[in-house]
Order: C-alpha cells, then structure tokens, then sequence
C-alpha cells in the first residue's frame, strides 16, 4: 500500500508486526512477554507487571498507564491473587475465577484481541503455561461529563449532549428507547485509529437495505485515520460535490432517537459528539427538535419564520442590489427618496457596495470564531464600529446597506442547523453578482439553480426534496407546518419497506362526556 | 429504456399545465381579443374539448404501446423508414416551436424589463439553465414544476386579489353580443397552445401510475382552462376595449396594482415568477426534443446531445424573428390557418392512431379469414 512504499524504512519492522499480531498466545509466558515487548517497543506508556500467583505460578499484568482504573486493579486483582494458599498445587483458571472480582473477563487467545484489549484500556493477565490470557474490564479514563450541547440549544428540551465517548453515546440512546428492538452494529474503520463506528436503528422501523447501503458504504472506507464524524459524512454521501450536507448532523441524543423512530439510522462514531443521522431531506434539515416540544401553532409559525429568514439569508442582498440598480420603480417613492439620499455620497455602485459588507461580514464572524476569548471582545467593538458607524461615516457604505448586511447575518443564525446555513451563506455571493448583472432576472436564474441542483440530489435513495417534490401528500404535514402530535399518525416513508403507523389515530384528547349535566 | 427516470402522473399533470400556461397567461388575452373582444373570457372553453382530445388521442396510443414514445411507435405503425420520416418532421417543428418560445421570452424579458441587455445573453443564460435541469433527467424537471407550482399559482391568485379594486363589470358586457362565433373564432388561435397537449405522448411511458394518466391529463386540460377563464375575465374586466392594445395584458394589469401606497409596481414580481414558470414550459420541451431525437438516432443515452441541442435551439431562438412586428404578421398568419403544434399536437398522432387501427382491424380481418 500506498504507505508503505513511501516509508520503507520501518517496512521490516511493520511487516514484523503484522506477522506476530496474527499469531496465537504462546502457553510460555516469557515468550509471550517477548512478543508484547517487542509489539509494545518505546511505549512508555505500557506498564508490564510481573508476579506470582500464590506463591506458584508466575504472571505477568500489562495495561497502558491512564486508561486502566489502578486501584480496583490493586484491590481486586492483585492483592486476592498474591494471597498465599494452603493448597499445594493450584489450578490457575479456577484460582482466577475464584479470586479475582472483575464483572467483566475476556478471554484471550491471540495477540491481536491482545492489543485490541489494551487499547480500550482493559488490562491483560497471563499466566505461565496457559495459552490463554485475560483481559479484565477495568478500562478507566479521563472523560467529558455530560453537558448541554453549546451548538443546537433549546428553551425548552432535555440538556444533555453527546460525548466524544462513543460508549456513553450509545447509552444515551439506549436510555431513552428501552425495547431491544434497538440494534447497534458495530464497525472498525481507520488503519491506524481503528476507530469503532456504531450503525443504530431500530429493527423493522428502519428498511433492511438501507442499512445494508450504509453498512456496505461505511466498509468501503480505507483510510488511516477517521477523527471525526465529518470523515464519514464526506465519504459516504451520494453527491461529494454538493454544498449541501446530505446527512444530518446532531449533538442531542432527544434529535437521534426521534430520527430512530422514524425509521433512520444513526451513526455513532468514537472520539467525537456528533452523530450522523441518515438519510436526511432538505426540509428536515430546517426542523429542531424543540419543534416537537411546543404547541403545534408556536411550531409552525417558527418553521414559518425560519424559511422566511432562509429567503431573507440568501436573497436580501441581491434584492436590495437588483432593486437598487434596475427596479427602482418597485420602491415606494418617500422610501426611495431615502434611500437616494443616503447613496447620493457613496462613490460605489451597490453592488460592490454589497460585496464589500458581506465580504467583511464574514471575515469578522470567521475572525470571531477562531480568536482566542481574551481578544474576542476587543474585536467584536472593533468589528461593529467598522461595519456600523466608520464605514457609513467614512462615505463608503450607505446606512441602508449596513441595515441589509446586519439583518442578512441574524438571518443566517435563525436556522437551527449550522451545515445547512452554511451553503446559504456561500450561495448568497453569486446570486448578489447575479443580481448585480441582470436584476431580478439574475436572482431569479440563480435560484432556479439552486432549486434544480437540489432537485438531483439524493440521500441515500431519499429524494432531497421530498415530500413537497416528489410529492408525498401524506408526509406534508411535517415538513411546513408541524400538524399536532395527534395526527402524526404515520411515518415518513424513506425507502422500500417501512413500518407505516407510528400510533393510534383518534388520540385528539377531549374531555369525559358527563351524563349528569343539562 | 433511454430514460430511467419515473415520474408520477400528477407531476406529469403540473409539467404539462405549466408547458402550456407559462407563455399563455401573458399572450393569450391579447391573441384571443381581436376575434372574441369582451368574450374572450369564453373562448378557453371551446378550446378546452381540443386539449382533452389531444391528450386522449396520445393516451390511447400509449394504450397500444405502453412502453414506447411517440418516435418509437411511429416506426411499429409506419414501418421504419416512414416512422423516421414522420419522426424527422415532428422534431423539426418542435424545434422551431421551442425556439418561437425562446424568442418569446428573450423578445418579452428585453423589451419589458432589461432594454439595455443583449438578447443573446438573455436567451443563452435562460437555455443552459435549462440544459441543466434537462440533463438532470425527466424527474428533475418533474420535482421542479412541483416546486414552482405552489408559487406560481399563489402568486396568480394575489395578483388577481389585488387587481379587484380596478374592476368594472359593465365592461364585459354585453356577453355575447353577436352570437356564440366571435368567441368560437377566438377560440381558434387558442388551438396553437391546446394542441401543444399532445406532447404528453413523450411522458406517458414514464408515469409510475399509468392507469392514472389520462385522468391526470384531463386535469391539467382542466385547469390550464380555468386560468386562462379566470385570466380573460380579469383582464376584460380590467382594461375593456383597450385589451388588444397591450401585448401581455396581465402584466400591464399587474402594473396598476396600487394598494397603501406601498404595494405597487409588482410587475417585477410577477415577471420573476413568470420566468420560473416559462424556465419548466421551456425545459419540458426542450426535453421532449432531445429525448426525440436521441430516441430518433436509437441512441443509448440522451445527455449528450442536451449541450448541442441547446445551442441549436438558442441560435434559431435569436434568429427566429427580426422584431416584434414581424413575429406578430406571421402569428397572424399561423393562427388563422395550420398552426405548427396543431400538426405535431393533434394531426400527426391522429393520423397514427387511425393506421394503427386500421392495420389492427386488418390483422383481424386476415385472423377472420384464417379461421374460416
């Protein structure tokens, strides 16, 4: 492999490893010792600790140094087995199965559960003369406590995120769907991180070939590392060169298990709290799952809200460009005197005008995100004197303009998911140079391409647009509006074969019909 | 199958209404008004039997050969070199009606709302949306008229709201004031955008429900007839006698719309939704053609031709007509004799159906024969 070629000089070393790696235990713990001596060469971290069981029988403990919980290792595996007995001759597997008091035990019989083991943080126990080695689950590290998510909140909601542990990430899910109807399947991926990716759904809500798709598309991956869910989103989505996010990203465990029981899969992966969720539509990407938490008429006025402010990202500067430059007879005229006057200085046409904003605009909120908390401050006075008051002072920019630009990035900030706001944000710049040559016409064209590029896309099979385009008359009533929990009868339907009801119908709640009255 | 698309009859029905309102909504009013003056609010429903007709007749060919479009069942009926033969003429006058509708909207776009930009620009930026949807496939197209339906019939619908305070009943009256004729005449340059119906016969053999098509077809006949109903009494209620003097009379209505102060000169609007709705007229042609014709060449795939197709159709687009006064002589000859999409709408799938059942009553007959 491609690696390999380029560093040959460790290539004996590696070819070495992977040899001994697939070999089973030896039953001479020296030659055992050998073995993950040489596997484990200048790692410090690797703590191999000889002993003997009662007197007899010589051991030897191997755990990597922060990964293992040391006291209970003490406590419950070395001081019982130290311990002296009366017996002459000792059976160490009965001796182990007597003395040492760890819930969980794993056999081992080759070097490659061996590593795989130590990596997690399980410490290894052989013996002398047994082929067979126990790794001990005492695995123990420094992990982040569960806190909020910083990057969806919600007012009203439960508080807890994910993790960057993916174990804790699935108990989250699996505190919340208690039927065990909630699969997991587990797979490696990343030559050098082997990091464990978690394929969950619901068995018999979730189509068997959709999660064959996934399974086969996450397999397909060879890569040396994978650091965060992005990897995986990049590598398995349908159209890689699509702006728009085809999966659906989330840190709230309340968002996955909705997604769950609507028949998606969830992709967990270790070391990061984002899950995927797959397969995702435009519209969904637009929804927050606080949506499900307020009255129905709150809900929708807000999705109502966020596609107005959507359209307001993406389109209001171009509309003020197009307006100013080509269709002034659109603009009442006491506002259009206004706003000639507060242009009559400006020495640019509006559309570099626009581009000049923006441009800032998104430098000093890039410029916001990466600075260090101590500058952060200084900057955003910084930031709002340029834009605000300097520039309209200096003459360069119009006060209306200022208006549009700050309006356009609040905008941005009302849709729930930040990778969807994202290609809005970018699409705007071609779209103000659109407008800027061919006023409504350019918006117009612009837009249409959006629209017909989103209209190829797919997720998974998933039709993008669905269900307004095709349109899937039943599943409307969750995409525009929020219909009442009550009559959220059915689920969306995905792909294929699909488990239809997701309750009862007639659950509109009314009160008890008394007799005794009139 | 060349296209492997599907697409659902009711996204069928909104392409179709769409090819058929987009470029009517605007023009009809003015082309129906020298004949029927202030009925023309009736001629759509003498013309609504004309639509029904072609879509049954495409139906009923679709009904012969299910999985075949028109260039393909042209060859079973005619044999193969007469099928091209009629293939060939059916292409070429899709090509000059694609390029008229171009030219339509360059000439319209220019004159009405960017005078100082070049048609060619306007015209090519319009074609390579097109080409790029049209390369998305038959279910591209399918989900963007769905997309742009809600819009454009919403915003019909406000404009019309809006105009109400500017109506004036008496002023289609008298109804019928010389008989049913006038209107009937006026009905006759309505056939130019009835006929073009027919070119449904290239989307029959990709609906998912095709039991459904027909009903869905007469639906679209349905309501292209109701806005065009509603659009003809808008506008004569508007503007009365003067309607012939505008070349697109809702526009100009729009226009008038003054509501607070502040909601006036929507034209703008309306043109940047007239535009989405002629962006899915055009692409469901221009797909019908490079379908066409790939399907004429018994091509594997149609994508390739999308780019060059395109630029045919805008080189005849810019070189269609001089000017305005020219497109308007030769409307006015077209319209009162044998209009180009009549021929490919209604007469040349007659013409196959009826060879297609006189052969099958041969074949019968021949069958009859045997056994006696």
């Amino acid at each position: 492999m491609f690696n390999r070629k380029k560093f040959k000089f460790n290539r004996n070393k590696e070819r070495q490893i992977d040899e001994e790696v697939l070999k089973p235990l030896y039953s001479n713990l020296e030659k055992n010792t050998e073995v993950l001596n040489f596997l484990y060469e200048d790692c410090s971290d690797v703590i191999f600790r000889s002993f003997v069981i009662a007197d007899q029988i010589k051991a030897q403990l191997v755990y990597i140094k922060g990964m293992s919980n040391i006291e209970e290792i003490d406590s419950n595996v070395l001081t019982p087995l130290m311990q002296q007995t009366d017996q002459k001759s000792v059976n160490p597997r009965l001796l182990i199965e007597q003395r040492v008091s760890v819930a969980e035990i794993t056999k081992i019989e080759s070097f490659d559960t061996c590593v795989e083991q130590l990596s997690v943080g399980n410490p290894i126990l052989l013996l002398d003369g047994d082929q067979q080695g126990y790794a001990l689950g005492l695995a123990k590290w420094e992990k982040r406590a569960i806190e909020e998510p910083s990057g969806e909140l919600v007012v009203r909601g439960p508080r807890e995120g994910f993790t960057e542990s993916v174990e804790v990430n699935t108990s989250l899910l699996r505190r919340k769907i208690k039927s065990p109807q909630l699969k997991m399947k587990t797979l490696k991926v990343g030559s050098y991180t082997q990091t464990t990716i978690m394929i969950t759904y619901i068995q018999d809500l979730s189509d068997e070939t959709l999660i064959e798709e996934i399974t086969q598309r996450i397999k397909r991956i060879d890569i040396d590392g994978i650091l965060e869910s992005g990897y995986i989103e990049e590598l398995i989505q349908d159209n890689s060169y699509s702006p728009f996010p085809q999966v659906l990203v989330t840190e709230r465990p309340d968002t996955a298990v909705s997604n769950l029981l609507e028949g998606r899969v969830v992709i967990v992966v270790d070391g990061t709290p984002f899950v995927l969720i797959a397969p995702t539509t435009f519209y969904s990407l637009f929804q927050s799952g606080e949506d499900y938490y307020h009255h129905f008429i709150i809900s929708t006025a807000t999705r109502w809200l966020r596609f107005l402010f959507l359209f307001i990202s993406l389109l209001l500067p171009s509309l003020y460009v197009a307006v100013i430059t080509y269709h002034q007879e659109m603009v009442p005229t006491t506002l259009l005197l206004t706003m000639v006057d507060s242009r009559e200085a400006i020495p640019f046409p509006a559309l570099v005008e626009a581009l000049l904003m923006e441009i800032t605009f998104e430098g000093l909120r890039e410029a916001g995100l990466r600075l260090p908390k101590q500058v952060g401050a200084a900057v955003s006075i910084v930031g709002a004197l340029v834009i605000g008051q300097a520039a309209v002072a200096a003459g360069l920019v119009s006060d209306p303009m200022v208006m549009v630009v700050a309006l356009t990035g609040i905008a941005s900030f009302t849709i729930p998911r930040y990778n969807i706001a994202i290609p809005f944000r970018l699409l705007r710049f071609p779209i103000m140079l659109l407008a800027g040559t061919f006023g409504l016409l350019g918006i117009m064209i612009g837009l249409l391409a959006i629209i017909i590029h989103l209209s190829t896309l797919r997720s998974f099979g998933v039709p993008y647009l669905s269900p307004m385009a095709p349109m899937k008359r039943r599943d409307l009533k969750d995409t525009l509006i929020r219909a009442p929990l009550w009559k959220l009868n059915t689920r969306p339907h995905l792909t294929g074969e699909y488990n239809k009801y997701r309750q009862s119908s007639n659950q509109k709640p009314f009160p008890e019909k008394e007799s005794g009255e009139e | 199958m060349i296209e492997k698309g599907k697409i659902s009859a009711s996204q069928m029905s909104v392409m179709m209404y769409h090819a058929i309102i987009a470029t009517g909504i605007l023009f009809i009013p003015k082309t129906v008004f020298d004949a029927a003056q202030q009925d023309i609010w009736i001629s759509p429903l003498w013309a609504f039997p004309l639509g029904l007709l072609s879509v049954y007749i495409a139906y009923k060919l679709h009904k012969l050969y299910p999985d075949d479009t028109i260039m393909q069942y042209s060859e079973h009926i005619l044999g193969v070199f007469f099928g091209k033969v009629i293939g060939f003429i059916l292409l070429l006058l899709l090509y000059t009606s694609i390029s008229v509708m171009v030219w339509q909207y360059g000439e319209f776009v220019v004159s009405e709302f960017l005078p100082h930009t070049p048609k060619y620009v306007v015209i090519g930026m319009m074609i390579l949306l097109c080409a790029f949807a049209v390369h998305g496939g038959l279910e591209v197209i399918g989900r963007l008229s769905e997309m742009v339906f809600p819009v454009f019939f919403l915003l019909f619908l406000v404009i019309v709201v809006l105009l109400l305070p500017d109506i004036e009943i008496k002023r289609m009256l008298p109804v019928m004031e010389n008989g049913i004729m006038p209107s009937v005449k006026g009905s006759l340059a309505l056939y130019t955008w009835f006929a073009q119906f027919g070119i449904i016969y290239f989307f029959f053999p990709y609906l998912t429900n095709r039991e459904k098509g027909m009903k869905w077809g007469g639906i679209s006949v349905l309501a292209v007839t109701i806005t065009l109903v509603l659009t003809n009494i808008i506008v004569i209620l508007v503007f009365g006698r003067v309607t012939g003097n505008f070349t697109a009379p809702l526009m100009s209505a729009a226009r008038y719309i003054s509501i607070a102060e502040f909601l006036s000169h929507l034209e703008a609007i309306v043109m940047a939704i007239w535009i989405a709705g002629t962006f899915i007229k055009i692409c469901v042609f221009y797909y019908a053609l490079v379908l066409g014709t790939a399907q004429w060449f018994n091509l594997s795939n149609y994508r390739s031709l999308v780019l060059p197709t395109g630029f045919l159709i805008g080189v005849f687009a810019i070189q269609a007509f001089l000017n305005s006064a020219e497109a308007s002589e030769h409307f006015h000859e077209v319209s009162h004799g044998l209009t180009d999409t009549l021929v490919y709408g209604l007469i040349i799938p007659m013409f196959l159906l009826s060879i297609a059942y006189i052969r099958k009553m041969k074949i019968f007959k021949q069958k009859g024969r045997e056994k006696k």
